[in-house]
């Protein structure tokens, strides 16, 4: 009798398994119609001035979604579904919300994942599981020269030792004589910073006569400040993420220093923070910084004719109408989410996550209608760093202006 | 500890409570996604923290806003011991639940002199300060700095977190039903009859923050653990509010309700996404915000008294009844 069950049990066994496996064939997240993608933001917490940048990305989604390509609505007839979550900035919750989007909501990718700590926290989980990390939205170099490490894994923006050796390198050529003092957020972030402006400096890198670290939930830079200025530095550079950067202008005229030459990082560069550091500074500390930029500014009237801009402006018109369009941050999240459909769009009728990973790490796509003209997108099997093209910039009086062509951060 | 336990109805009714829920976490993984094991573990973890936090706040009467920095301590203990001395994982959950313990008895000598909101502000300070501490860089060889110690691919330790967890229960009800107990609720209640009883305020107060954070540095330990990373935005000042609140919602002197105040932490986010009239983003804040309130207002003893009140009105509608006019019994 036992026999008998344990027979039948096999039977049984084996003829599941053929149904279980016929499951599994299908991609996760994809539908005939949908595929499901899903990233985390933090849309509450300390740093909760990127929420723009998910809205931004699903505002592209909506209009993709509605736009007939060839006939059919959305990228090769299906509708991108974008599931955002909100993990307050805090890595334990992007860990405990990603693990949601791959094993509950059962996402094909995760896309434009926020922060470096955040990102890194579920980079050996998102690995092991073999779910694409695409396109994380932070510049640290890590993700780009550790790729072969984890190859499910790729940055999408300027890294930031490629854009801190652009600054290096202005200075060396344009003042060489600058005495240096860095400002920095006391983390890898604000370290590969230093690491790129060292070598873009060469030999000049004795130049730098003082550094300064603060924490991210300090609540002053005051000190830090007025250690800087005691050195004697006639060049500040600024290397921290928006609410820092806007401390750091507000507090320098209270301590009396106008530093010559201002530099701060892209991130923080757009006209929203720095409208915000001009009235908390006043123009004449504000005036004069240098950055760089990718991405066309919507907030500069050199693009009112340009037709990425007047899609940009249209698209946040229908589906964010009360967002500030001004805000670059949208558009940030725009040209991301056209990169994704840039990808997708390759992979034809059957994607799947490797088929995704592979067109993203071996294709170069020339045109963006957010990014500058000329910037392409492009990675190979040597290089893992999608978008390397930035020009400098200086402000002056509510605009950023261009001071020079594009230039490869990364020397391809 | 009193020698011999007195068998009630209450606790035999107790009894089969904590075996049934004994049994339901043991078989709960059989018919249980990764997922929703992994929901469960932190359901552990902050069952272990409010444990903790109970015995301060619940049974000692002194509010702690600074949980979650002893739980940091504990995270931060296992961290540095796996990824600077090669020590196995498993083996430095001990170690962490005692030296937060230690930085806690060390805690409470100092606390024994503020009381009330003074103390709260202190705890609170602790929070604060853990997170200045953990990104500072003067630490950043052990602690990593801001950017944080990385343990690698995180895992769903379910079984292991629900047998301490248990463990930690039980412990925590022997002890607190005894000499111990009655010392930190004499403590709470008539602090000015304790001393003059005999009681050493000190001893007890910081005996009380020692057990706290003994507790909280155990959990802590576990979520780095499961979650394989940690750096100072792991434990935010509002991880603290948030055990305090489930510790509230679970009912404050009581062992029963830590696991429902658990349960909210871990799924109300998820529940609030279903208000109308919030922003997304906001709904898990005014959502814990009026829920404390509600349970503040109207039922300060949390989950539990609601049982208490529930059965004895259930023991009022099936008990003999009594007429109000005469008072003698009504037979119907």
């Amino acid at each position: 009798m036992r026999k008998a069950l344990l027979v039948a049990l096999c039977a049984a066994t084996v003829a599941l398994v053929p149904v279980a496996l016929g499951g599994s064939q299908a991609e996760p997240g994809v539908t005939a119609k949908i595929i499901t993608i899903g990233g985390t933001f933090p849309l509450t917490g300390v740093a909760s001035s990127y929420a723009p940048i998910p809205k931004g990305m699903t505002a592209y989604f909506s209009y993709i979604n509605a736009t007939k390509v060839n006939g059919k609505r959305g990228v090769n007839g299906r509708q991108i579904s974008f599931r955002v979550e909100d993990d307050a900035f805090n890595p334990q919750q992007t860990l405990q919300k990603t693990q949601a989007l791959v094993e509950q909501a059962r996402v094909f990718a995760l896309l434009g994942g926020l922060g470096t700590e955040p990102q890194l926290a579920v980079r050996d989980y998102l690995n092991s599981k073999k779910v694409p990390q695409l396109y994380v939205s932070t510049g640290a170099t890590t993700f780009g020269f550790d790729q072969k490490k984890y190859p499910w894994t790729l940055g999408w923006q300027p890294d930031y030792q490629a854009e801190a050796a652009i600054y290096g390198k202005q200075i060396a050529r344009n003042h060489p004589n600058a005495k240096i003092a860095i400002i920095f957020q006391n983390d890898d972030y604000g370290k590969d910073y230093i690491a790129g402006l060292e070598s873009g400096l060469g030999s000049k890198k004795s130049q730098i006569v003082a550094t300064r670290g603060f924490n991210v939930t300090d609540p002053s830079v005051g000190s830090q400040l007025t250690d800087l200025r005691r050195s004697g530095a006639d060049t500040l550079m600024i290397f921290a993420t928006p609410g820092k950067t806007i401390q750091t202008y507000g507090t320098l005229p209270r301590i009396g220093w106008k530093p010559e030459n201002i530099y701060l990082n892209s991130v923080s560069a757009t006209d929203t923070f720095m409208g915000i550091a001009v009235r908390s500074a006043g123009a004449a500390t504000v005036n004069g910084s240098i950055s760089v930029q990718y991405l066309k500014d919507p907030a500069n009237t050199e693009w009112n004719n340009d037709a990425g801009m007047k899609l940009y402006r249209r698209i946040m018109a229908k589906y964010l109408p009360e967002a500030n369009a001004n805000d670059g941050l949208y558009l940030y999240g725009m040209a991301k989410a056209y990169s994704f459909t840039q990808v997708l769009a390759k992979l034809g009728a059957t994607p799947t996550r490797a088929g995704l990973m592979k067109a993203a790490l071996g294709s170069t796509f020339k045109t963006n209608p957010f990014a500058l003209p000329g910037v392409v997108t492009q990675t190979s099997g040597r290089d893992a760093f999608p978008i390397s093209q930035v020009r400098l910039i200086r402000y002056n009086n509510g605009t950023w202006t261009a001071i020079g062509q594009l230039v490869n951060g990364r020397g391809k | 500890m009193t020698a011999g336990v007195r068998i009630t109805p209450s606790l035999v009714a107790r009894l089969v409570v904590l075996a049934g829920a004994i049994v339901f976490f043991a078989l709960a993984p059989l018919f249980m996604s990764n997922f929703r094991q992994s929901e469960l573990v932190l359901v552990g973890i902050y069952f272990i923290a409010i444990i903790g936090l109970n015995i301060v706040t619940g049974y000692s009467g002194q509010i702690s806003l600074g949980h979650g920095a002893f739980m940091g301590i504990g995270a931060y203990t296992t961290a540095i011991l796996v990824t600077k001395y090669d020590v196995g994982q498993y083996w430095t959950i001990p170690l962490a639940g005692l030296i937060a313990g230690i930085v806690g008895f060390l805690f409470g000598f100092p606390a024994l002199r503020l009381t009330g909101v003074y103390l709260a502000l202190a705890t609170f300070g602790l929070a604060v300060a853990f997170i200045s501490l953990a990104q500072s860089t003067r630490f950043e060889g052990y602690t990593g700095g801001g950017g944080g110690l990385a343990l690698g691919v995180p895992t769903t330790p379910y079984y292991l977190t629900w047998s301490i967890a248990l463990g930690m229960f039980v412990a925590a009800w022997l002890l607190l039903r005894g000499r111990l107990g009655r010392r930190l609720r004499a403590v709470r209640d008539a602090p000015v009859a304790a001393v003059s009883s005999g009681i050493n305020l000190a001893l007890v107060k910081a005996i009380a923050f020692g057990l706290a954070a003994l507790y909280a540095g155990v959990a802590g330990s576990l979520l780095v653990i499961r979650t394989g990373f940690v750096n100072y935005l792991t434990f935010p000042v509002l991880l603290s509010i948030l055990l305090l609140t489930g510790a509230a919602l679970g009912g404050f002197g009581s062992l029963g309700g830590v696991l429902f105040g658990a349960l909210f932490i871990q799924y109300a986010p998820g529940l609030s996404a279903t208000l109308p009239h919030v922003p997304k983003e906001s709904a898990p804040s005014v959502m814990y915000g009026v829920i404390l309130l509600i349970v503040l207002f109207l039922m300060p003893g949390g989950a539990a008294e609601l049982v208490r009140r529930l059965l004895g009105l259930l023991k009022r509608l099936t008990g003999p009844r009594y007429s109000r006019r005469t008072g003698e019994r009504v037979v119907s």
